[in-house]
């Protein structure tokens, strides 16, 4: 079990090892390095998705570690309060970027193994801290440093603690 | 069997935006295809090849690991025996000196497995005779540019400068660059725009009916009517990577097209 301890609230989260066990080990990782803490949720569109796990508060774009294999191709979908990677147009490119999906976004699930069809990795769910979710898609969001869909007011990810 | 151009990179340590489009660029795109060429403006300032600063060795290192040969052994499964471990050739690259890199030589060139380019030349792209140029030669209507420009680039007025310890030279670029804004303007309105009779001229003397140019931050397709044979010539200009990647692909099947894409943020 993760916890995100967040300036909103507490968000719960179980990953899925056994159909994303790359991604979950990735983010397990990630976790237990602190790479996450101090982090922001950057890009918040309601209707969509929460994204966050890269960025600082002052907008400045942490380095992360290596790049990952897609697992989009594991039958999880990109429903309500699942967690998926972000990455960039290459399907294997997520690193550290994570989105909480809160609506189903299923034009995001894999199709096929192409650069279109690939997907977006889903490797696990909230189980609690909905409520926190919920105020986070709801925020003011403007354009900050060439970015769109920033939060106004920065959403930190304070800590992230991996229960066992 | 695809050829890809770029340009005006205007790569900067102070720009680690551009350096991570380009980074992700080479693993991308450009694995796609068998050669690339860089057409000038590569960095946004360039004192001498032997300025060893990490930026520059960074630099060059992603250019050695797009050319060098590499082993296409799996490296996430090391139980699958199945795969063989063929070697990968390297990518075909090539390095044109810009207005703010003109000082880019040889010494690089061959550190990063690359081959320098003379300003113009002329290249065979799938059987189309094809002029490349960086472009600032064709602003002929910058006389004061024109003019620093044919200085610049004697052997004697280089020599002088690079006798020059790097700080002096560092001090020298620094100064330039504060005297005047426009000199690290991405802006194109800064720029001016090449001479239509200066496109002709260098066409029809080199024979040919396309250019590739960068330079002018102003991408675009033009056709350029050359009045020698009737022909209907084709001018294609790069775009400066100040906010977008901009870069023309070619290939035997297809004409060279000019692309834009933005810069690779990690989204769904």
């Amino acid at each position: 079990m993760i916890t995100l301890h967040t300036n909103f609230g507490d968000i719960k989260l179980e990953l899925d090892f056994d159909k994303a066990p790359i991604t979950a080990a990735n983010f397990k990782k990630n976790a237990e390095s602190d790479f996450y803490s101090g982090t922001i949720f950057h890009r918040v569109i309601d209707g969509f998705m929460v994204q966050g796990g890269g960025f600082t508060a002052d907008m400045e774009q942490k380095e992360p570690g290596d790049s990952i294999e897609n697992e989009a191709d594991n039958g999880l979908k990109n429903d309500k309060y699942t967690v998926a990677m972000a990455r960039t147009m290459d399907p294997h490119s997520a690193t550290a970027q994570f989105f909480i999906n809160v609506k189903d976004n299923d034009f995001l699930n894999h199709t096929g193994k192409n650069s279109h069809g690939w997907g977006y990795c889903v490797f696990g769910k909230i189980t609690d801290g909905m409520d926190v979710v919920d105020q986070i898609k709801a925020v003011k969001t403007g354009t900050t440093g060439g970015h769109q869909d920033v939060p106004a007011e920065p959403i930190v990810i304070e800590k992230v603690t991996v229960d066992a | 069997m695809t050829t890809l151009f770029i340009s005006d990179l205007h790569l900067q340590p102070e720009r680690p935006d551009i350096t991570r489009a380009f980074e992700r660029f080479l693993t991308t795109q450009a694995q796609a295809a068998d050669a690339l060429y860089i057409l000038g403006d590569f960095f946004e300032v360039w004192i001498g090849d032997d300025d060893d600063s990490p930026f520059n060795q960074h630099i060059a290192e992603l250019l050695q690991a797009f050319t060098k040969p590499t082993d296409t052994k799996s490296n996430s499964t090391k139980s699958n025996s199945t795969k063989s471990n063929s070697t990968r050739p390297g990518k075909e690259l090539y390095l044109m000196v810009g207005n703010r890199d003109f000082l880019m030589g040889e010494a690089f060139a061959s550190r990063c497995g690359a081959t320098l380019l003379p300003d113009p030349c002329v290249i065979d792209l799938y059987g189309t005779p094809t002029l490349l140029m960086h472009g600032d030669s064709l602003c002929t209507s910058d006389t004061e540019y024109m003019a620093f420009r044919e200085q610049a680039r004697s052997e004697m007025w280089q020599q002088a400068l690079l006798s020059k310890s790097l700080d002096e030279r560092r001090a020298i670029a620094r100064q330039l660059r504060d005297q005047s804004k426009s000199m690290s303007s991405m802006k194109a309105e800064d720029i001016m725009d090449v001479t239509l009779d200066a496109v002709v001229n260098v066409m029809q003397s080199s024979q040919v009916s396309r250019l590739i140019h960068g330079h002018t931050h102003r991408p675009a397709v033009h056709s350029v009517a050359l009045a020698d044979n009737n022909l209907s010539g084709e001018r294609i200009v790069l775009g400066d990577w100040d906010s977008k990647i901009w870069c023309i692909e070619a290939s035997a099947d297809a004409a060279p097209t000019l692309h834009c894409y933005d810069f690779p943020n990690e989204q769904p």
